[in-house]
């Protein structure tokens, strides 16, 4: 068979273009395919490939794909690939996209069951937070810098060690 | 507290198992052993599989150093899995003291246990940390306690990362919430014999409860040998969730018991057959393959609890569930075996324990 386009060489080349539902065929020489190719074919990455995949496939991750953990620099699409979550905070920076995902796993999304004490402690330390903020806000309305300066530090001598959540 | 000044020598566990093979406890003649896990990871650290190398070897010090003074029990003994080698981490993975994933691993990891078995700790497995519990026999509560309790020693000295909205935070999100998976292992020959047990699977699903062979997920059914454990792990409390699996179990451990009571009515010279042929095998062969030893001694198992063979004590027959794999062979033969070398040995040593009764 020769090459449909310069008709002089062998075709040794066979492409299949799909457009709607009509098939073509195209048989080329190597020479000629190449020039095809580099017009066709920039090779998307295949993060282009995952993300076009899911943008067909659920429009609302498109939305997470953008998203790194700061904390890890783990993406959304990262884990979505591999199903492995990078650090705890991820919990929290991808939220939105895992939250109807746990849905789906679980059934639920809100853990009902055992509570570390220390987390008990560190629930205590920051209702404790916001109170001495409120105060401090008080106190800088009121121009009470002395009182000000000593709620400022007893908020970072708590708020060192608080647990992210 | 220290941890055991004496290393331990994995060949020195080669000739016996842990307790929870005993064969006591509840319902022991269909329910093999009770088993929780929880997952948990120390705040402030990435999961494993983002954390570095420098990363890795802190959280291994750490957890270790924390399990020791956790006072856990007086006699855990720990293992850095990166110091052994492959066929004793295999023989590790067999007696279900670290999981295959553990095994295969990299980098600084390691487990705890104590003489018992019952108790084991591993460091840097998916998570930062994963404490296990295995008991002899339906005793699933006795497990949370005793978990629960390990759990709660720990907790005074690691700071885990922990939401109110989420619970323990797990690397993976289908561990997350309790980062508990408890299941329970069951023998159902003749379930399996009489082609009753998809019907048992659907209705455990239906529970979002989850059906896996002997070595937990991915692995295959082998020896009429079942986990069935809880699929969710958000939303619902350890008891609730222990709750709903103990719900379930009687219910498939009295299908079990009618399904072979029908098969002595039905045909009990076949089936009589069938076990001292299997036994017979076992006391005669001399090339067994892994395979194979598992039906023969899910065989012979049922019929020492129909009272059709009453000369081997349960416990021995459980023990050679264990006893008979690739890594325990290995590790008590002192070499490396290839699976012919093996499949002698195994019918060598199944025949010897076999004639000691």
């Amino acid at each position: 068979m020769k090459c449909e386009s310069c008709n002089k060489k062998h075709a040794t080349v066979h492409l299949t273009e799909i457009v709607g539902t009509t098939k073509k065929e195209r048989h080329l020489c190597e020479e000629c395919a190449q020039g095809i190719n580099t017009q066709l074919a920039k090779v998307p990455s295949p993060t282009e490939i995952l993300t076009s995949l899911i943008n067909q496939v659920a429009p609302e991750i498109s939305e997470m794909s953008k998203i790194v953990c700061p904390v890890c620099g783990l993406s959304y699409l990262e884990f979505r690939s591999n199903g492995r979550l990078g650090c705890p905070m991820d919990y929290t920076i991808f939220r939105k996209g895992l939250i109807p995902l746990l849905e789906k796993m679980h059934g639920s999304t809100q853990h009902v069951g055992k509570v570390p004490s220390k987390a008990g402690k560190e629930l205590i330390k920051k209702n404790e937070l916001m109170q001495l903020r409120n105060e401090l806000n008080k106190a800088v309305e009121k121009e009470d810098y002395e009182k000000a300066a000593e709620l400022r530090d007893r908020i970072y001598e708590l708020s060192g060690d608080t647990n992210e959540d | 507290m220290n941890f055991q000044a004496t290393p331990m020598k994995i060949s020195d566990l080669a000739d016996n198992t842990g307790e929870w093979l005993r064969g006591t406890g509840a319902e022991s003649d269909i329910v093999i052993s009770s088993r929780i896990r929880l997952a948990r990871n120390v705040a402030r650290f990435p999961f494993l599989s983002r954390a570095n190398v420098k990363q890795k070897r802190e959280l291994e010090g750490i957890v270790r150093n924390k399990i020791k003074e956790a006072e856990i029990t007086s006699d855990l003994h720990y293992i850095n899995l990166a110091n052994i080698d492959p066929v004793e981490r295999l023989f590790l993975v067999e007696r279900h003291l670290i999981s295959r994933e553990h095994a295969g691993g990299e980098g600084e990891r390691g487990v705890a246990f104590g003489k018992s078995e019952t108790i084991s700790l591993m460091v840097n497995e998916e998570d930062h940390l994963r404490i296990q519990v295995i008991r002899s026999g339906f005793e699933l509560k006795e497990a949370w306690k005793t978990i629960d309790d390990v759990d709660n020693k720990l907790e005074k000295k690691l700071t885990y990362a922990y939401s109110s909205r989420f619970g323990y935070l797990t690397a993976c999100p289908t561990n997350v919430g309790t980062g508990m998976r408890a299941s329970v292992m069951l023998h159902l020959p003749a379930l399996g014999m009489t082609h009753h047990i998809e019907k048992v699977f659907n209705a455990v699903m239906k529970l979002g409860l989850v059906v896996r062979g002997l070595y937990g997920e991915g692995t295959q059914v082998s020896g009429d040998l079942y986990q069935i454990s809880n699929q969710f792990t958000l939303g619902k409390s350890e008891p609730e969730i222990i709750e709903i699996i103990e719900s379930v179990i009687p219910r498939i451990t009295s299908y079990e018991r009618m399904a072979r009571k029908a098969l002595i009515a039905e045909s009990r010279e076949q089936l009589e057959d069938r076990i001292w042929r299997s036994y017979g095998m076992l006391k005669v062969a001399r090339m067994i393959s892994s395979e194979e030893i598992m039906h023969l001694l899910s065989q012979v198992r049922m019929g020492v609890n129909l009272g059709i063979i009453n000369t081997i004590e349960m416990k021995t027959l459980n023990e050679l569930f264990i006893l008979t794999l690739p890594g325990h062979l290995q590790k008590l033969e002192g070499r490396e075996l290839d699976s012919q070398q093996r499949n002698i040995i195994r019918a060598a040593y199944v025949r010897k324990r076999l004639e000691e009764i």
